[in-house]
């Protein structure tokens, strides 16, 4: 078997903008369930809207293209009733933090057994570019002409406020570092959030002066660090992996490693 | 079992567990957490029915969806609020053509409205309030023995006919107690339909217009055209099986009487006067039935807990004046009827005075 047996290759090329983050991870991903052995028998993708939600219908795996913002209940809810099966969610930044973030709360706080990637391109891409729930404070888009006003949330916080929850951050220029955090994030026996800085040039980048997706991804190549050997909490541009403790395994008072803001009394 | 007092918000989720019914997920608002409350009870002794209190309706909506593909029959329950919460929900249900089933035990609305007090305000949000065109199967029981048997026989319908099918019920229905024996009541389950999720295929549900192998078709009328129809005939083939309704009282009186759910128990003194038409089957509207019954009457009016919902709705069939009654603010008795009738005209001369 080869990775590029979990993709639908012939209904290449994708919908997906020339220079665009989204295939990277679709490839990772399929890369990492090569390795896994995921296939269509064991796993589902749950896609939300925006454009990440096209990835489910390039893989050969059954998968469900979620309502804007809903990915989250609705692969909770496949989790709950059929416990052996791996259950991948792929949304963007906007679907998932901030139309579905009541469902982010929550789902983080139930801790079920699926794993997020998130295509973090910090831009609603899809409706044309404008300012999302991550996107840096300052930046211009076509919704906030003389800079987003307001800061980004705060994934990692979110995250970590289960201490028995995963929490990973990485780009799609760290090929070799996004796949060991997914493939992590896959075999995490709780909730697993894998945060990727990824390029959208034509609905972004371009305008905030990258003149392609080559420059972009220069651009993580540059900025991103990896963080310090048992870091408890990743620092802006810096990538890893926040583990919290797995459900059941140690009492939620005793240990260490779990983010800041772990909510332990 | 031996005949037992129940209520009607126990009763459907007995229904629903005789259904075969897998998961449930909600989220409380009066007058419908009892359903919520009994399905944790139920999934304490019973692991194998996965329960969920979510965080909100929209979550109780998409969560039954995702169960129901994973392969549990599922259910939800709300009332007026988050019943439109969960519209946009039901209308992914419908392209999807997911097996699931809302329950909706009406509250005075809009909004929070009066939450304790019974309506029927959802009649039309039961057929139009998602966006885009859908055809919608909804049941209506009235008493306690039917909201059992309904409940069922919308877990069979939503399997047959591949869409989310509606339950109503109300306040006053779902907190009435009534001596019932579910035993005796015997509706035959019909098995799942859908293939459940990883059973080695690779399809693709999705809410955007797509064509058979999940390439977007969102710009081809006739993809569209094409899956419309279909589902569109399905439902309709499936719901004349369903086609459930009560036509009796004084068949032989001027005035037809057409109530549901529990207007229709609050009317019955009303019986030696009137006829009456009770439809079960809320939507699709029993058209046919109405066309046939209705010339025999000189008069037709309608009775419900909403400013004319229904009504509307019949006179549309009918291309023909209604007189309506309708019960608002939660004022859904005897009196309110015969006022109701009194002030319409059509309160027959002893029932006038009986009631001075």
């Amino acid at each position: 078997m080869s990775y590029k047996d979990k993709i639908k290759t012939d209904l290449f090329p994708t919908i997906w903008c020339p220079g665009c983050g989204i295939g990277l991870i679709m490839t990772q991903l399929a890369m990492v369930m090569d390795d896994l052995g995921l296939d269509k028998t064991n796993t589902v993708i749950v896609t939300g809207i925006g454009c990440t939600g096209r990835m489910g219908a390039y893989m050969q795996f059954d998968s469900v293209y979620a309502l804007h913002g809903r990915t989250l209940p609705v692969a909770e809810a496949i989790a709950t009733v059929r416990p052996e099966l791996n259950v991948i969610v792929a949304s963007g930044d906007g679907d998932i933090a901030s139309i579905g973030g009541n469902h982010l709360l929550h789902a983080i706080r139930r801790n079920p057994r699926i794993t997020v990637l998130c295509n973090n391109n910090e831009i609603y891409g899809l409706t044309g570019g404008q300012t999302g729930p991550t996107t840096p404070i300052g930046t211009k888009t076509i919704s906030s002409p003389a800079g987003a006003t307001f800061s980004p949330i705060n994934l990692q916080g979110l995250v970590n406020t289960n201490p028995n929850a995963f929490y990973a951050k990485t780009t799609v220029y760290h090929q070799g570092q996004m796949r060991k955090a997914i493939k992590e994030a896959i075999e995490w026996p709780g909730f697993a959030f894998v945060d990727i800085a990824s390029q959208c040039i034509e609905n972004n980048g371009r305008r905030i002066g990258f003149p392609s997706a080559n420059e972009m991804l220069n651009f993580y190549k540059k900025e991103y660090r990896q963080a310090p050997p048992g870091s408890t909490q990743l620092a802006n541009r810096q990538l890893g992996t926040v583990r919290g403790r797995p459900a059941g395994a140690e009492p939620a008072s005793v240990g260490a490693g779990a983010g800041k803001g772990s909510g332990e009394a | 079992m031996a005949k037992r007092l129940l209520q009607g918000n126990e009763a459907m989720l007995l229904g629903a567990v005789q259904a075969g019914a897998g998961y449930f997920a909600g989220y409380p608002i009066s007058p419908s957490s009892e359903i919520l409350m009994a399905a944790s009870a139920h999934a304490a002794t019973h692991p194998e029915f996965r329960f969920l209190q979510a965080e909100d309706e929209i979550a109780s909506a998409n969560a039954i969806i995702g169960a129901s593909l994973a392969g549990a029959k599922s259910f939800t329950a709300t009332s007026g609020p988050g019943f439109s919460l969960m519209q946009e929900a039901i209308g992914y249900a419908h392209k999807l053509r997911v097996p699931t089933v809302f329950i909706d035990v009406q509250r005075v609305g809009p909004a929070t409205g009066m939450p304790t007090m019974p309506g029927q305000g959802d009649i039309l949000q039961t057929r139009y309030g998602s966006s885009g065109d859908y055809t919608s199967i909804v049941f209506y029981p009235s008493s306690v023995a039917e909201c059992y048997e309904y409940t069922i026989r919308a877990f069979n319908c939503a399997e047959e006919s591949r869409s989310p099918v509606v339950v109503l019920s109300d306040a006053f229905l779902a907190h009435l107690n009534e001596v019932v024996d579910v035993d005796a009541i015997e509706v035959p389950v019909v098995p799942r339909t859908l293939e459940p999720l990883a059973s080695g295929s690779t399809r693709l549900f999705s809410g955007v217009a797509t064509y058979p192998d999940g390439e977007p078709a969102t710009a081809d009328a006739d993809e569209y055209i094409r899956q419309y129809e279909l589902a569109k005939a399905t439902r309709l083939e499936v719901a004349e099986r369903y086609a459930f309704y009560e036509y009796g009282w004084n068949v032989d009186a001027e005035t037809l009487v057409i109530a549901f759910g529990i207007t229709r128990r609050i009317a019955q003194p009303l019986a030696p006067h009137f006829a009456l038409f009770r439809p079960i089957r809320i939507w699709p509207v029993l058209q046919d039935q109405l066309r046939a019954i209705a010339p025999r009457y000189r008069r037709l009016v309608v009775i419900e807990g909403s400013d004319g919902q229904y009504a509307s709705v019949v006179e549309r069939v009918l291309y023909r004046d209604v007189h309506r009654v309708p019960l608002l603010g939660g004022r859904m008795s005897l009196e309110a009827v015969r006022e109701g009738l009194d002030r319409a005209g059509l309160l027959p001369p002893e029932l006038a005075e009986a009631a001075v």
